[in-house]
């Protein structure tokens, strides 16, 4: 009887082992996922009892959202209200998180893995966990600068996206209408339903027709298709892209005769874009060039939710009338000041494209840097030469062209305007810039949504952003 | 044998202390009645004391392994119930069954040292104990979710099965024991397969049969599950036939898959075991699925005592008690709970082995069995590695059946362990068996 015994021994041990690997496999193997089971209210549940980390601006001092003790719980507060709140977002145990309050929970949320000795020790004794802080690398000036811009611009809706070229940080990143975050659990319903959908990040994820910035881009194939600055095109007043029917006609009916490419630029010439675009650049040019710039991209990497840019259709459907409007960003071109901050951003840095960076540093609760991303390379768009020339044609507008409103005492701009026709209401008004243009610190793109035209509406505006930005960063 | 185990046994207290005062100091609960944590440890002593000194041969570590679950179990009960208005007192109420399981213990200590004369009341026993399980489907029985299993008895209520499955593996040990040569050996053969005579299976077939009808009547999967595989593990013992075990398992897939078919409460655990998460606010996986999210979220060590939310399990102090453990105490927790239940099988097995005549050997196997399969089951169920079926957690579940019957089957081996251990005399001896 024993070896019987002895064998049912075995057997029952075997599944005591296998109850430790099932044991193991839920809780090391899946523990991730079944933590992230939309079902699981476990770590809102554990969010509530410990704070979640600080989120500051890039200054260290000014708090965006912090958690404050009520009762055995922790609400969530943001003492900026409405500035931060397109950026910041919202934390609700019933409406869920957006912002950064979702692209770095991980790092806020009292949940995060323990990493440091101190973190460890404090967890394994069941210690709440207080998240980590997280720093922006926005400029609350800035912030606040560009937001009172937008606020008090001419249609009061709009969005402002200003970054250092140089390392891709966002300085500023604004959207207006905004709405106030705290006390989300009870305004949700009340903000939810309001017409001008401030929930929308109108500078990442709201998708706008750009109009004649998009002559950067174009501008941009032309020179890598041998165009030259000094070549002369000639300006009757309109263009049949299909030698019959469609024309393309200059803002207000204007035509200039003979010009060269770089005043076609200072001056916005669409006949002479459209042109160029049919005759030297080409669907799948002008496409791609669009692409390396960040269209079509959603910026993954990125903490906040961006909607990518779009040429429409891919260049194999598009008709001569599609590229020759396309060129002058209408057709079905769609984008943002986030994306378009990008663009200019890449030809402000020497035709290099950084990537995009709102998060400074994230330390924990005793000030220990965790992390500190540093500034990388997203691609080379242009070839140091090209992006001369084009930086070259693009400080024209601001001296030479239609961006006068843009110059600094000085300091040497370059830009490009956007008056974009919408199918409702008054134009979009854009601006792109950056400056000083011979050793670019800030880049800025302004959309003041159905705003007029740019020279009014948005040139001074990106103009103020910048003059301020110079002044900081002189110190 | 490990005759003494007083170290053991004072650990095993001091662990339950320790848990206690993190509740009460670190999460400031408020300390139950000091005068239950002391008949609780003095109780423990007490049948430690008297097992030593009446039954010197007799293997005490299992009391501090009790000791030790039975600890881990108060101080969980305590730390999901404390602040839950209504059952607030669950705790103190488990020492009382405690208490009671222990007097019990105490009196088998005392009075059984001969048990080999309930052999002689075998057939009694089954009777018994298929009496006993059929009375809930009398006025005195009552329904909880949706399993008829408790009987109204005055003030308490009992859970039958607890106690049959004692006076059950007491018959089939008798009974195994004396037919043990004439099942093992075979007398005709058909088909080309040799079978012993029928007739000696008669009476172990037909209480077998009638347990298995009578919970699954009752919608009791869980026990029916136990009093299926403990008979067959017996039978294999006493025999030493591998066939029965294979004849068993064939039955059994053929008894699952009709009760699949037939039984609608078996195709729902079924599938809230094969796929819950579609299905996770839900009836019928609601508890699995916060089980196994409270499990991940203990992870390696655990969220601390006190620190998880397995509350959000519905009647998690019963038979989810091991959830509770793994999310506070996490993997390395759950481990030593699960390896402290495996020494207990050990000793078991060990004192079947070194048990003098096959009716000691497979009553003491049979208790083990039935202490190893039932913790397999409920653990294996809490954690989705089989289909959940409600049995408790020996020793740490709370329940007032299953305690008392958990300290019943423990005294029956202190006993078994004392003629055993006196047997072979040397420590040395049972060392090397």
């Amino acid at each position: 009887m024993n070896k019987h015994l002895r064998r049912i021994f075995y057997l029952f041990s075997a599944g005591f082992v296998a109850l430790v690997g099932v044991l193991a496999y839920w809780q090391v193997y899946a523990k991730q996922s079944l933590a992230d089971n939309p079902n699981n209210g476990l770590q809102s549940r554990r969010e509530v009892q410990a704070p979640r980390g600080l989120i500051l601006a890039n200054n260290g001092q000014t708090v965006l959202a912090k958690s404050v003790k009520n009762g055995s719980e922790y609400k969530r507060v943001y003492p900026q209200g409405p500035l931060y709140a397109n950026v910041v977002g919202y934390w609700s145990q019933r409406y869920g998180a957006t912002g950064m309050e979702l692209g770095e929970n991980s790092n806020l949320s009292a949940t995060a893995e323990p990493r440091t000795l101190d973190e460890l020790i404090n967890q394994m004794s069941g210690g709440p966990q207080p998240g980590n802080n997280v720093e922006l690398t926005l400029d609350p000036k800035l912030q606040r600068l560009s937001y009172n811009l937008i606020k008090n611009s001419s249609s009061g809706q709009g969005s402002v996206v200003a970054l250092d070229p140089r390392t891709g940080e966002i300085k500023a990143m604004v959207s207006y209408p905004s709405y106030d975050p705290n006390n989300i659990d009870k305004r949700f319903p009340q903000i939810e339903k309001d017409p001008n959908h401030p929930l929308l990040d109108r500078a990442a994820q709201g998708l706008y027709v750009p109009g004649s910035i998009m002559k950067t881009i174009t501008a941009a194939a032309a020179l890598e298709k041998g165009v030259k600055p000094t070549d002369v095109f000639n300006d009757p007043g309109s263009y049949y892209p299909m030698g019959a029917g469609y024309a393309v006609t200059n803002y207000k009916g204007a035509s200039y005769g003979n010009v060269t490419f770089t005043k076609a630029l200072d001056l916005s010439i669409n006949v002479i874009f459209a042109k160029v675009a049919v005759e030297h650049v080409g669907a799948k040019a002008l496409y791609d060039m669009a692409q390396k710039f960040g269209f079509g991209d959603t910026y993954d990497q990125f903490p906040l939710q961006v909607t990518p840019s779009s040429m429409g259709p891919p260049p194999s459907k598009w008709d001569n009338n599609y590229l020759a409007t396309a060129a002058f960003g209408q057709a079905q071109v769609q984008t943002n000041t986030f994306e378009m901050a990008q663009v200019v951003g890449a030809i402000a840095n020497g035709g290099v494209m950084m990537q995009p960076r709102i998060v400074k540093e994230v330390r924990s609760p005793e000030g220990v840097i965790l992390d500190r991303p540093h500034p990388s390379v997203k691609r080379r768009v242009l070839d140091p030469q090209t992006d001369e020339t084009l930086n070259q044609m693009l400080r024209s507008v601001v001296t030479q062209g239609d961006a006068g409103g843009a110059k600094i005492p000085g300091v040497a701009v370059a830009g490009k305007t956007g008056t974009a026709e919408t199918p409702s209401g008054a134009p979009n008004a854009w601006f792109i810039s950056y400056a000083p243009a011979n050793n670019p610190r800030i880049a800025v793109a302004v959309l003041i949504e159905n705003g007029g035209d740019s020279e009014t509406h948005a040139v001074p505006l990106a103009q103020k952003i910048m003059a301020a930005a110079l002044k900081e960063t002189q110190h | 044998m490990a005759r003494r185990a007083t170290i053991p046994l004072i650990l095993a207290l001091l662990i339950t202390a320790l848990g206690f005062a993190t509740l009460i100091v670190v999460r400031g609960a408020t300390s139950p009645p000091l005068i239950y944590g002391a008949s609780y440890a003095g109780m423990l002593i007490i049948v430690y004391i008297v097992t030593r000194v009446w039954l010197p041969h007799a293997d005490a570590l299992l009391l501090a392994v009790v000791a030790l679950l039975t600890g881990i179990g108060l101080v969980m009960i305590f730390r999901l119930t404390y602040d839950v208005k209504g059952i607030e007192n669950l705790a103190t109420t488990q020492v009382l069954w405690i208490l009671i399981g222990s007097a019990v213990l105490l009196f088998i200590v005392l009075f059984f040292r001969n048990y080999e004369r309930l052999f002689d009341y075998k057939y009694l026993f089954a009777l018994a104990a298929i009496v006993f399980m059929a009375s809930v489907a009398t006025p005195l029985g009552y329904e909880v979710n949706g399993a008829k299993l408790w009987l109204h008895l005055g003030p308490v209520s009992i859970q039958p099965s607890e106690f049959a499955r004692i006076a059950l593996v007491i018959f089939y040990a008798g009974y195994l024991a004396d037919k043990r040569e004439v099942m093992a050996a075979t007398s005709r053969s058909f088909l080309g397969i040799q079978l012993p005579a029928l007739k000696y299976f008669g009476p172990v077939a037909a209480v077998w049969v009638a347990s298995l009808v009578l919970l699954v009547l009752e919608n009791d999967l869980g026990d029916s599950l136990l009093f299926f595989a403990v008979p067959l593990l017996m039978l294999y013992v006493a025999t030493g036939r591998a066939a029965y075990v294979i004849l068993g398992v064939i039955l059994f897939a053929i008894g699952a898959l009709a009760a699949y078919n037939f039984v609608g409460h078996v195709q729902l655990r079924v599938e809230a075991w094969l796929n819950p998460w579609p299905h996770a606010q839900q009836q019928c996986c609601y508890q699995v699925v916060q089980s196994l999210f409270n499990i991940a979220d203990g992870g390696i060590t655990g969220t601390g005592l006190g620190a998880g939310f397995s509350q959000t399990i519905p009647e998690v102090q019963t038979d989810f008690i091991f959830a509770s453990v793994a999310s506070e105490f996490g993997l390395l927790g759950a481990t030593v709970v699960l390896l402290a239940f495996l020494v207990f099988v050990y000793r078991g097995i060990k004192i079947s082995m070194l048990a003098q005549d096959p009716a000691s050997k497979l009553l003491a196997f049979g208790v083990t069995a039935m202490f190893a399969i039932q913790t397999l089951i409920i653990v294996g169920g809490v954690t989705k590695a089989i289909p959940l079926t409600g049995v408790t957690l020996p020793f740490v579940s709370y329940g007032g059946s299953s305690v008392v019957g958990s300290f019943v089957l423990t005294g029956l081996l202190l006993v078994i362990s004392e003629k055993a251990g006196k047997a072979f005399g040397s420590e040395s001896a049972y060392k090397g068996a």
